[in-house]
């Protein structure tokens, strides 16, 4: 049945080159949500606006990034803009990449989030004197994320499982480019990508684990 | 700007690569769709610990990027001797992807429906069977199907992963002609993205309707 | 006695199915009929797509000539340069034409013919970046197809500069045109043959030739599983007669231009 012999020992041995990857990937994977939530809540606020120069540009921004892949929007911020003249670096290309669609899609969480907390909290906070953004960011803001908090666990497992498509724009410092590159030299597709899958998975049960924690200190009563 | 090669026949290459995109998520949708109905329910209604394995085995195609998925499902099948195309990787990869998201849907659609409903109509004298077809598929139906449309979105531009492994869908075919005329990658990058919009967008609408109009019925 | 036709069929089935039990890859070519070959069509003039999106280029060419030697009609399976060898090793094609350098590492998991074509490397750089020969990438930001010859050797001499260049690996040699041009990255080192032909193809009016790498020459070979000594051997006898015939001229001067094709003899030594 096997017509392949595994070489697992030459594999094993670059596994300190895959963990200095996987560092760079959850470096990625966690700016581009910081960034990424900014930008949604600001989506967020601009789409509840009536006035159609601030509403339809932030429509644009989330229809878009919704209905295309993300590969498609990775490749765009690298080879797209570079036709602009606008250079950048792998990572940076990345980094834009996956926020744009991070951004796009917790824009929608936060929307429907927004819709979840009764007006009549802005209308008490207002009437017991703060003002219009101290009633946003101290009531409504931290109750937005406790009704988001699960969803954005969600996009961060999506962000870190983005990361990997770096590697279709040069990138090779991260987890996959890593990992490609020790494949394209040795061409042990299966052992390198085996073990490079494992180390996904624990960092996406990492991360989880470390969200619930968070959420259970953050959140309880 | 608009002096382009670009021609017609480049046009119509890019459909026969948006062709490939459509059909490998119909299949991978419907696969998914049989697989997960069958994982999600059994997860629903069996205890907890007796499905267990079931739900970390569900667990890892939503933990490992799928472009390592399709890698390894390309390199791994070949090993264990089967001769498969990277056409058919992508579908049984796409599939059991799908699955377990479908899995995770069909789980909260079941238990979305109150145990009191259900209770009740055992009460009536119906059966397990009936209790499922008549009081269940249809409650949690309201519930799983917006998320299914998502899903279904959601695979449609996943798909983009599997030119990696040699298929030619719609954005690997926009590669190749940027590969030809390297000169214009923005241009044709648009054309691909806008193929994507049209196919996604109106599908999206449809699901945001149907949640809002099955949220007013509640 | 009438155990005779049953022990007769027995006799005749086991001489049947035992021997297409060892049939090789070569067997399995002949009679499928077809000759599935790893092809790279972003690597002109090795391999590039025409106008109307069909594959064509040397490899190319050279593919069908080894069907037509087999009696086999031509299969190209496209292959991006790091997926050459994982598409033989899976299956989905029977050889690579695909102007792979014949590294020992790259042997250890597939198998190589003798040389059918050989490469000198230059410096391709962007016309404002100001660099003038390999001396001058030091500190630059330099990029090339992640894994392959001239990438590793152009990796393994930054490390000896220890200045503050960088090195980004791309997946296509398409990508790192498109880089170079664009100014992602400053320079790259590629085959000659390949940057007199992209340079040609006027798709780049930035893109200049700053003189060659001082790299040894880069013999390429057609690949073939590890373990199919017959295919191996094939392909083998298929390049001396390639070179024998004249053919091997006719395709040079068909593709990459006047002159003579490269010398696929390694002085001072056997194969």
């Amino acid at each position: 049945m096997f017509n392949y012999t595994f070489h697992w020992r030459p594999a094993l041995q670059a596994l300190p080159q895959m963990l200095q990857g996987t560092l760079v990937t959850l470096q990625l994977a966690i700016l581009s949500m910081i960034i990424g939530v900014a930008f949604g809540v600001v989506l967020a606020l601009m789409r509840q606006s009536k006035n159609p120069l601030i509403h339809f540009p932030a429509t644009v921004w989330v229809e878009v990034a919704r209905n295309t892949p993300a590969l498609l929007q990775i490749y765009m911020a690298y080879f797209g803009l570079g036709q602009l003249g606008i250079r950048l670096d792998s990572f940076v290309a990345l980094l834009i990449g996956i926020t744009f669609n991070n951004a796009g899609y917790l824009a929608e969480t936060f929307r429907g989030g927004l819709r979840a907390i009764p007006q009549t909290q802005t209308r008490a906070a207002r009437s017991l004197g703060f003002g219009a953004y101290q009633a946003f960011t101290l009531i409504v803001l931290p109750q937005l994320f406790r009704v988001v908090f699960h969803p954005m666990t969600n996009q961060m497992v999506w962000a870190i499982l983005m990361t990997s498509l770096g590697v279709v724009v040069g990138l090779n410092t991260d987890l996959t480019g890593v990992v490609q590159d020790l494949n394209v030299r040795t061409f042990r597709t299966f052992e390198y990508f085996a073990i490079a899958a494992v180390l996904y998975y624990l960092i996406a049960k990492f991360v989880t684990l470390g969200a619930r924690l968070l959420a259970w200190r953050l959140f309880r009563y | 700007m608009f002096q382009t090669a670009f021609s017609l026949n480049d046009l119509w290459f890019m459909a026969q690569g948006a062709g490939w995109t459509l059909l490998i998520t119909a299949i991978a949708m419907v696969g998914g769709t049989v697989l997960g109905l069958v994982f999600g329910v059994t997860r629903a209604v069996l205890p907890g610990w007796t499905t267990l394995p079931l739900g970390f085995f569900l667990d890892i195609f939503r933990s490992v990027p799928l472009l390592i998925q399709l890698i390894l499902a390309n390199s791994f099948i070949p090993i264990l001797g089967f001769r498969a195309s990277p056409f058919a990787v992508s579908c049984i990869v796409l599939a059991l992807y799908t699955s377990s998201y479908c899995s995770e849907i069909v789980r909260g659609g079941v238990q979305a429906v109150p145990q009191t409903t259900r209770r009740a109509a055992r009460s009536l004298g119906m059966t397990w069977w009936q209790d499922m077809t008549e009081i269940v598929y249809p409650m949690a139906l309201r519930v799983m199907l917006p998320s299914w449309i998502g899903l279904t979105l959601g695979v449609m531009k996943d798909t983009a992963l599997v030119g990696w492994i040699g298929v030619i869908e719609l954005l690997k075919s926009s590669q190749i002609l940027i590969t030809r005329m390297q000169n214009e990658p923005l241009f044709i990058l648009i054309i691909a993205g806008v193929i994507y919009f049209l196919i996604s967008f109106p599908i999206s609408r449809l699901g945001a309707r149907l949640e809002s109009r099955f949220r007013e019925n509640d | 006695m009438k155990w005779m036709p049953l022990a007769a069929t027995a006799a005749l089935l086991t001489m049947l199915t035992v021997p297409q039990a060892f049939a090789d890859k070569l067997d399995d070519i002949i009679a499928s009929g077809v000759l599935r070959c790893a092809v790279v069509l972003d690597f002109p003039p090795m391999g590039s797509r025409d106008a109307n999106n069909n594959p064509v280029g040397f490899d190319v060419d050279t593919c069908t000539d080894l069907a037509a030697a087999l009696g086999v009609t031509p299969e190209f399976v496209e292959t991006p340069f790091p997926d050459r060898i994982p598409a033989l090793v899976s299956g989905r094609a029977d050889v690579g034409v695909a102007s792979t350098s014949d590294t020992l590492e790259r042997a250890k998991t597939i198998g190589f013919s003798i040389p059918y074509f050989a490469f000198t490397n230059v410096v391709l750089t962007r016309t404002d970046a100001g660099i003038a020969d390999y001396e001058g990438l030091k500190g630059k930001k330099l990029g090339s197809v992640a894994g392959t010859f001239e990438a590793i050797l152009l990796e393994d001499d930054m490390k000896t500069w220890g200045s503050t260049s960088t090195f980004q690996g791309y997946q296509s040699q398409a990508d790192v045109f498109q880089a170079l041009s664009q100014g992602q990255i400053d320079a790259t080192v590629v085959t000659s043959t390949v940057a007199f032909a992209t340079i040609a193809s006027g798709n780049f009016n930035n893109l200049a030739i700053a003189g060659d790498a001082p790299y040894p020459i880069d013999y390429v070979s057609l690949i073939g599983l590890r373990t199919e000594y017959g295919l191996l051997n094939y392909l083998n006898l298929f390049v001396n007669q390639q070179i024998r015939s004249g053919r091997y001229q006719e395709l040079y001067n068909k593709h990459v231009g006047e002159g003579d094709a490269p010398d696929l003899l390694i002085p001072g030594a056997y194969y």
